[in-house]
């Protein structure tokens, strides 16, 4: 059996073929598939390619001709994954080279973001289209898929990238000093590739504090034992997992040892000579909420949702002090009743 | 997806004012107090003056404690029982006043005379200095504004839709709980509770002491805490008081082997039952009773001879 995705250039669909040829099939054939079953799969066609299938080699002169021009504009908002067949327009904000491994395959994947007026989203390129940051593209023949609950726009050898003046397109140091937003707007969004918002402190979620991590993995490990790799020697390391809330809505914004630390001005260092004094470490937990409650954090990074609401992966967390004698100004100017 | 209830920031006195509550939708669904001054609250959020607690569990295994919360627009009780025990210990921990900031449910208590009493069931409680109790202060005035504002907007155009107001970060709960205000309170004096709202103000720029240095707090806000007076019950016939009496009997019995002295409510309920008498019967010679002050309830579901 084998299976994979085709496409002819309109849209990629998965297909199954029961009883392939024995010579291998290579990315880029083109067959001509008469009597192929289509079904349907979690609201997605599916191709099956079954002994009433005849299926044979053909030529890409084949393939229906699209006019690059018809194909719809889509604006960053709009794209939804399992989405294809669409141009966009946008900034690159981000660029980086990363070294993967698919399968026994060592590959290289460009990573970054895009943007454009309307958002940002990730994007994932296997092929080297030699990006940089600030260029403007229009890009054709990729497609979005849902990775890690993140949208992403994946590019391949099949897909095209032009550059375009872009003079409509934001600039990506604006992008990522927009101002904040409601946590309402960011809930309704589903999260996003720069969010910004800005909230009190109303609590901690478990685990906060001091938590051992597998060496390996960086997995936190439970009793020294690592689900991945069984019993470690585990790393101490700080995190503080803060829900953060404006009072149109409440999100959770994963810390890290370094923010945790300027956040609570308890080192890690400091919170294990803690520990040996007061062994119980549901105190430090209590400790740090102590003194994190009630304070103003605004906070950058990416947000993803799952089921229990927006989780941000912080870029940035700045502590925010207001000017109450300003606060108290124009608070009394929207009273109305002058000072 | 459920997501966790944002915590609205209110005042001492809109909370004092709300006594319309709503039920959520869905499998567990949530309860949210309606203010007359759009919020629709499970959660809130409070900055003010937090009183030493003081300890109402009536039995060792059930701990209970309450404080007072002020800020200068009014008070309200926060307890926290053996379920919050962080809070308890933090509402516990002063003995003196001090600036504090309050996270919690929302909870409107109904007695049988109807009266409505809001508390906070904390779950967390902070002591702050006294600029982070203003800076919140501050916070919970801007969102009382805002809230107003979109108040007086749905009068003028009732037609206001979420899609609208979300593009400038008015929240589609805010909306509806602004419907839900104006139906509920559909009297309701706005322009007085902005004048209490100054009180705050002051507080932010500084003006004014730590708790409520404006006392006593006129009773501008137009919402009725108790119903309306019943008229007088006529004099209970002699059926009555022979009911009356088999009621005080097996209440009697029901605080004498009882472990605190208080007869539980269930217990007499199941003894009336035995002796032929309905429990919608004996819910109303209950009632009678409390309202002549022979019996009082001072804990919900324990009973005793006042």
């Amino acid at each position: 059996m084998l299976s994979g995705l085709l496409s002819d250039g309109t849209a990629t669909v998965r297909f199954t073929w029961w009883d392939p040829p024995r010579e291998e099939i290579e990315r880029g054939l083109v067959l001509r598939a008469v009597g192929a079953e289509v079904r349907e799969f979690r609201g997605r066609p599916e191709l099956t390619f079954s002994w009433k299938t005849r299926v044979g080699p053909a030529s890409p002169a084949e393939l229906p001709r699209i006019d690059p021009d018809t194909i719809p504009f889509r604006t960053v908002q709009e794209l939804r994954p399992a989405e294809e067949g669409f141009r966009i327009e946008a900034r690159v904000v981000r660029i980086a080279a990363k070294s993967v491994t698919v399968g026994t395959e060592r590959r290289v994947v460009h990573e970054g973001l895009i943007a454009d007026r309307t958002g940002a989203i990730a994007l994932s390129s296997w092929s080297d289209f030699g990006l940089k940051v600030g260029e403007a593209v229009r890009i054709a023949g990729g497609y979005v898929r849902s990775f890690r609950g993140r949208a992403q726009l994946v590019l391949d050898e099949r897909s095209s990238v032009v550059r375009v003046d872009g003079a409509d397109l934001p600039d990506p140091a604006q992008l990522l000093s927009a101002p904040p937003r409601t946590i309402a707007q960011v809930e309704d969004e589903g999260g996003g590739e720069a969010v910004a918002v800005e909230g009190l402190v109303v609590g901690l979620l478990p685990p906060s504090g001091l938590v051992f991590r597998c060496p390996t993995c960086r997995r936190s490990i439970q009793s020294g034992i690592c689900r991945v790799h069984g019993q470690v020697d585990g790393q101490p390391d700080l995190r503080a997992r803060i829900v953060l809330d404006d009072g149109t809505g409440a999100l959770t914004v994963n810390a890290n040892r370094g923010d945790t630390e300027k956040l609570w001005g308890v080192t890690l260092e400091e919170a294990q000579a803690r520990l040996r004094s007061q062994p119980d470490p549901s105190l430090l937990e209590e400790q740090m909420l102590e003194a994190l409650l009630g304070r103003r954090l605004r906070v950058r990074g990416v947000g993803t949702r799952d089921d229990f609401g927006i989780t941000v992966a912080p870029e940035s967390i700045e502590r925010v002090d207001i000017d109450l004698d300003a606060a108290a100004e124009e608070l009394s100017a929207r009273l109305g009743t002058g000072r | 997806m459920s997501l966790r209830e944002p915590a609205w920031r209110v005042t001492a006195r809109e909370l004092e004012s709300s006594l319309e509550e709503e039920k959520g939708e869905g499998e567990r669904p949530a309860t949210y107090l309606l203010s007359p001054f759009g919020a629709r609250m499970n959660r809130v959020l409070m900055a003010g003056s937090l009183s030493p607690a003081e300890s109402i569990g009536r039995e060792e295994s059930q701990t209970f404690w309450r404080a007072r919360m002020s800020d200068p627009t009014g008070a309200v009780a926060v307890t926290a029982g053996s379920f919050q025990p962080r809070a308890m210990a933090q509402l516990r921990s002063a003995s003196t006043p001090r600036p504090a900031v309050v996270v919690g449910k929302a909870h409107l208590f109904r007695g049988r005379d109807g009266v409505g009493y809001v508390s906070v069931r904390a779950e967390a409680v902070r002591s702050v200095a006294e600029a982070e109790e203003r800076a919140a202060l501050a916070d919970i005035v801007r969102h009382t504004l805002d809230r107003l504002d979109l108040l007086d907007r749905l009068e003028k155009e009732p037609g206001l839709t979420e899609e609208s107001l979300l593009p400038q970060g008015i929240p589609r709960a805010w909306l509806h709980a602004a419907k839900e205000s104006r139906t509920r309170y559909p009297n309701v004096d706005r322009p007085a509770f902005r004048r209490e709202l100054a009180n705050a103000v002051r507080r932010v720029a500084g003006e004014s002491g730590p708790s409520r240095a404006t006392l006593p707090t006129p009773p501008t806000v137009t919402v009725t805490r108790s119903p309306p007076p019943r008229p007088p019950l006529p004099p209970p016939s002699a059926a009555e008081r022979a009911e009356e009496s088999l009621f005080l009997d097996q209440l009697d019995g029901a605080a004498e082997v009882s472990a605190d002295g208080y007869a539980d409510l269930k217990e007499v309920l199941a003894r009336l039952a035995t002796q032929g008498m309905a429990a919608d019967k004996a819910e109303a010679i209950l009632n009678r009773l409390e309202e002549e002050g022979v019996i009082e309830e001072p804990i919900v579901g324990r009973l005793r001879r006042a």
